[in-house]
C-alpha cells in the first residue's frame, strides 16, 4: 500500500511523522548539508513513493516542523535525500544530528512536476541558490529515464563558487553528453572556470525548442519572474513552463491555512505550478 | 425528513434524556452575551440567545488542541489518541450549522483530520430556530437554513416546536426521552407563517454577486489601503468566526526535556508573521494585504474548490471587530471602489 492510500483509505494520522534514520550526511557548503534518511517502518518505507517536487514535512519533536522537497529521485528505494539549509529552529536542529539519529518525516506531499507528460520532450531545467534541492530530483528522474526524452539543458546559477551545491555531482556530469549543463555565478573566484553572471545571462548560450520543450524552475522568489521572460522570450509555451514555490507551511496538507497563494494552496495544489496557472494566481510572482 | 410537534414545556424532559448519555452542551448566559458551555441544569438553557461569543467550533477544533504526546530520544510518538465522550450540542442556529458543514470539507476530506473527526463522530447536533439581529446576514448567503448537519431541528411555533427529524439517532432520542405527537396541517401552517416572519426580520442584505470576479478586477483597489489602515492586525475576526480554521503548531517540552506535547493553536491570517518565511521574506507583510486575503480566502479561494463561500453570515466578526470592519462593509466598498 502507497503511503497516500495509508492517509486516505486507512485513514492513518497525517499528522504523525514515521521516524526515520540518518543514514549519511555530507557537507554540500557551510550552511547546507544533505541527509540521507531511511524510514524505520517497513511498509511505510515501501509505500513511499512519489513523483519529482513533492516535500516532506520534516519533524523534530521538542523543536518543530518544516517544509523540505526531496532531492533524491523516486526510484532511489528505500532512503529518500534531504537537501537542507540552515535556516531557523528545525533546519538547525537537524544539522544538529548525526548519523544513527531518528528524525520524523510526514509525506510525501504535494504535486510535482509533470514527468510522464515531459516524456519525449527537451526539458529546460533552471535553478536558482537551494532551488536546485527539488530540481536535483527530476534530473536524477529524468538521467534514470533518459532515452524518453530529447534534449535536456541545465542552468543553475549560485551566489559564489562556495555555493554551488552537488558540485562533484556536476563535473562528473560535465564530461558527459546526458545533459547540457551551464554553472554560473555571481562572484567568481580563482576555483572557478565557468560563467559568471546571472542565471538569465545563460539564455543566450542555449538553443531551444519552443514547441517541444518543458521547463522547470526553482529558486529564490525574486528569479521566477527574470527567468520567465527569457523562457517567453525564446516562446515557450505559458503552460509547459513548470515551477515550485517556497511558503510558510505548518500542515502539508491543506488545513493550517499558511501556505495560501492566491485562491490556492501551495502545499496541496503546488508546490510545483505551471505559468498559466501562476498567472492566475495572485501574488504568485 | 419526517416531522414532529413537542410541547415547550416538554423541553426540561427532552435535556435530562439526553443528559444520561450524554454530555449536553447548549448556550448559556455571560454577562451581558452568550457562551455555549456544559448544561448540568436544563433551567440554565437558553435557547433564546442572539448569538454566542465563540462559535461551536471550538467544541471540535479547539483553540488549544493537544496532538500528540512524543518522546525526543527516538522522536517516537507515545499517544495521538482522542478522547472524544459521546455529546450533544444543543441549540446551534442554522448559520452555526451550515459553519460545521464548511469546516467539514477541510477536515473531512482528502487527509482526514482524526482529532476533529473524533469529536465530530461523537457530538449529536439539535439546531433551534433564532431571530435574526442586526449583525445577521446569514440570507444573502443561503445559510439562513439548515437543510443538513443536524439531528433534530426544532423551530419555536410559540407554544410548541415543531421538530425536524434528520437522523435515526435523533427519531431515537426522541422515542426514548419525550412525548411528542404527528403534525397536523395547522402546525404546518404556523411552521410556514414563523419561518416568514423570520425571514421579514432580516436587515441586511449584503450582495455578493460577482464578487469572486470583482475581488480579482479589483485586486489593486485603494479600498484595501483604506481598510489596512484601520485593521488592528489583532486576529479577533478569525477567532469568533465559525468557519475560520486556520492554525499553528508548537512544541513543549515536559521539565524532564524527555518527553513533550505537540499543540496546535488558533491563528489567523491577520498576524503580521502568518505568512513570513526564512531570509526575511514576508508574502504578505502589509495589513492591507492580509486583510484583503482574509476575503480573497473566504469568498474566492474556499469557493474555488467546495462552491461556496467560507462564510455564514452570522455577523460575528462585524461584533468584534474594534475597527468596525464589517463584510458588509467591505463588500459593498469593493463594488463601489471606496469606502463610505
Ligand atoms: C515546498 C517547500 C520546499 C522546501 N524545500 C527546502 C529544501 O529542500 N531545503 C531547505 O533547506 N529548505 C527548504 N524549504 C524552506 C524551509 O522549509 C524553510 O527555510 C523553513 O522555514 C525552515 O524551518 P526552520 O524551522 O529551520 O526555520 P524557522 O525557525 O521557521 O525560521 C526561519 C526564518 O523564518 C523567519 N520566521 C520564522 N518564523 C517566523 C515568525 N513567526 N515570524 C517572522 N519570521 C519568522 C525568520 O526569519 C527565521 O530566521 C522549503 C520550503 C517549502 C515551502
Ligand atoms: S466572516 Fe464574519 S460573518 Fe462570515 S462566518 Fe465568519 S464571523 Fe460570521
Ligand atoms: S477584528 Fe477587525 S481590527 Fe482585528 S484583525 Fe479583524 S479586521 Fe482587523
Ligand atoms: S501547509 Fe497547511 S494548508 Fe498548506
Amino acid at each position: 500500500m502507497t503511503v497516500a492510500n495509508m492517509y486516505k483509505e486507512k485513514g492513518s494520522n497525517p499528522y504523525r511523522p514515521w521516524p526515520a534514520r540518518i543514514t549519511s550526511i555530507i557537507d554540500l557548503t557551510e550552511n547546507e548539508r544533505l541527509f540521507e534518511l531511511r524510514i524505520i517502518d517497513e511498509s511505510v518505507r515501501e509505500g513511499f513513493q512519489f513523483e519529482s517536487g513533492p516535500f516532506v514535512e520534516l519533524s523534530i519533536f521538542g523543536v518543530g516542523e518544516a517544509p523540505i522537497s526531496i532531492s533524491s529521485a523516486p526510484s532511489k528505494q528505500g532512503f529518500i535525500e534531504l537537501c537542507v539549509r540552515n535556516a531557523g529552529d528545525v533546519t538547525g536542529a537537524l544539522h544538529g544530528k548525526k548519523c544513527g539519529d531518528i528524525v520524523g518525516v510526514r509525506g510525501p506531499f504535494g504535486r510535482g512536476f509533470p514527468f510522464q507528460e515531459m516524456k519525449g520532450h527537451d526539458v529546460l531545467l533552471v535553478a536558482g541558490g537551494l532551488g536546485i534541492a527539488p530540481l536535483k530530483s527530476l534530473i536524477n528522474h529524468i538521467h534514470d529515464d533518459r532515452h524518453d526524452f530529447g534534449n535536456v539543458s541545465i542552468l543553475y546559477g549560485a551566489r559564489d563558487p562556495s555555493e554551488i551545491l552537488f558540485r562533484y555531482q556536476f563535473d562528473m556530469w560535465k564530461h558527459r553528453d546526458d545533459f547540457d549543463l551551464i554553472l554560473t555565478v555571481d562572484e567568481a573566484d580563482e576555483t572557478w572556470g565557468d560563467e559568471v553572471g546571472r542565471v538569465t545571462a545563460l539564455f543566450d548560450m542555449i538553443d531551444i525548442d519552443p514547441d517541444n520543450t518543458y521547463g522547470a524552475i526553482c529558486g529564490p522568489p525574486v528569479m521566477y519572474r527574470f527567468v520567465i521572460d527569457e523562457m517567453r522570450k525564446k516562446e515557450m509555451d505559458v503552460d509547459k513552463i513548470y515551477m515550485s514555490f517556497e511558503r510558510r507551511m505548518k500542515c502539508g496538507i491543506g488545513k493550517c491555512g499558511h501556505c495560501g497563494v492566491g485562491h490556492q494552496y501551495a502545499c496541496i495544489d503546488g508546490p510545483v505550478f505551471n505559468y498559466w496557472e501562476a498567472m492566475n494566481l495572485q501574488e504568485a510572482i | 425528513m419526517f416531522f414532529r410537534v413537542m410541547d415547550t414545556s416538554r423541553l426540561p424532559d427532552l435535556v435530562r434524556g439526553l443528559s444520561r448519555d450524554h454530555e449536553v452542551i447548549g448556550p448559556v448566559a455571560k454577562e451581558e452575551r452568550f457562551v455555549f458551555a456544559a448544561i448540568d441544569d436544563p433551567a440554565d438553557l437558553r435557547l433564546d440567545y442572539d448569538t454566542t461569543l465563540l462559535p461551536p467550533k471550538k467544541l471540535f477544533f479547539p483553540p488549544e488542541d493537544q496532538m500528540m504526546r512524543f518522546r525526543v530520544a527516538d522522536n517516537e510518538v507515545l499517544d495521538d489518541e482522542v478522547f472524544a465522550a459521546p455529546r450533544v450540542l444543543l441549540g446551534l442556529h442554522p448559520c452555526d450549522i451550515n459553519a460545521l458543514l464548511l469546516m467539514d470539507n477541510i477536515f473531512l476530506k482528502d487527509y482526514v483530520d482524526p482529532y476533529y473527526k473524533a469529536r465530530r463522530d461523537t457530538t449529536l447536533v439539535v439546531g433551534i430556530s433564532c431571530v435574526p439581529t442586526e449583525d445577521c446576514f446569514c440570507n444573502s448567503l443561503g445559510t439562513d437554513e439548515a437543510h443538513w448537519g443536524f439531528d433534530i431541528f426544532l423551530t419555536d411555533l410559540g407554544d410548541r416546536y415543531f421538530v425536524s427529524v434528520r437522523s435515526v439517532k435523533g427519531a431515537e432520542l426522541l422515542d426514548d426521552f419525550v412525548e411528542t405527537r404527528e403534525i397536523t396541517d395547522a402546525d404546518t401552517a404556523a411552521f410556514q407563517r414563523v419561518t416568514r416572519e423570520r425571514k421579514d426580520k432580516f436587515t441586511q442584505d449584503v450582495d455578493t454577486s460577482q464578487l469572486p470576479l470583482l475581488l480579482d478586477a479589483k485586486f489593486d483597489s485603494p479600498v484595501w489601503d483604506e481598510l489596512g489602515e484601520r485593521c488592528l492586525s489583532c486576529g479577533a475576526c478569525s477567532m469568533v468566526c465559525p468557519t475560520c480554521y486556520c492554525f499553528n503548531v508548537r512544541d513543549d517540552l515536559a521539565p524532564d526535556q524527555k518527553t513533550g506535547t505537540r499543540t496546535r493553536l488558533w491563528d489567523s491570517c491577520q498576524f503580521s508573521e502568518f505568512a513570513a518565511v526564512a531570509h526575511g521574506q514576508n508574502f504578505r507583510e502589509s495589513r492591507a494585504s492580509r486583510v484583503k486575503y482574509r476575503y480573497y480566502h473566504k469568498q474566492w479561494g474556499y469557493l474555488s474548490k467546495f462552491e461556496r463561500v467560507l462564510c455564514v453570515g452570522c455577523g460575528r466578526c462585524s461584533t468584534a471587530c474594534a475597527a468596525d470592519i464589517t463584510p458588509r462593509e467591505v463588500i459593498a466598498a469593493l463594488a463601489k471602489g471606496g469606502v463610505e
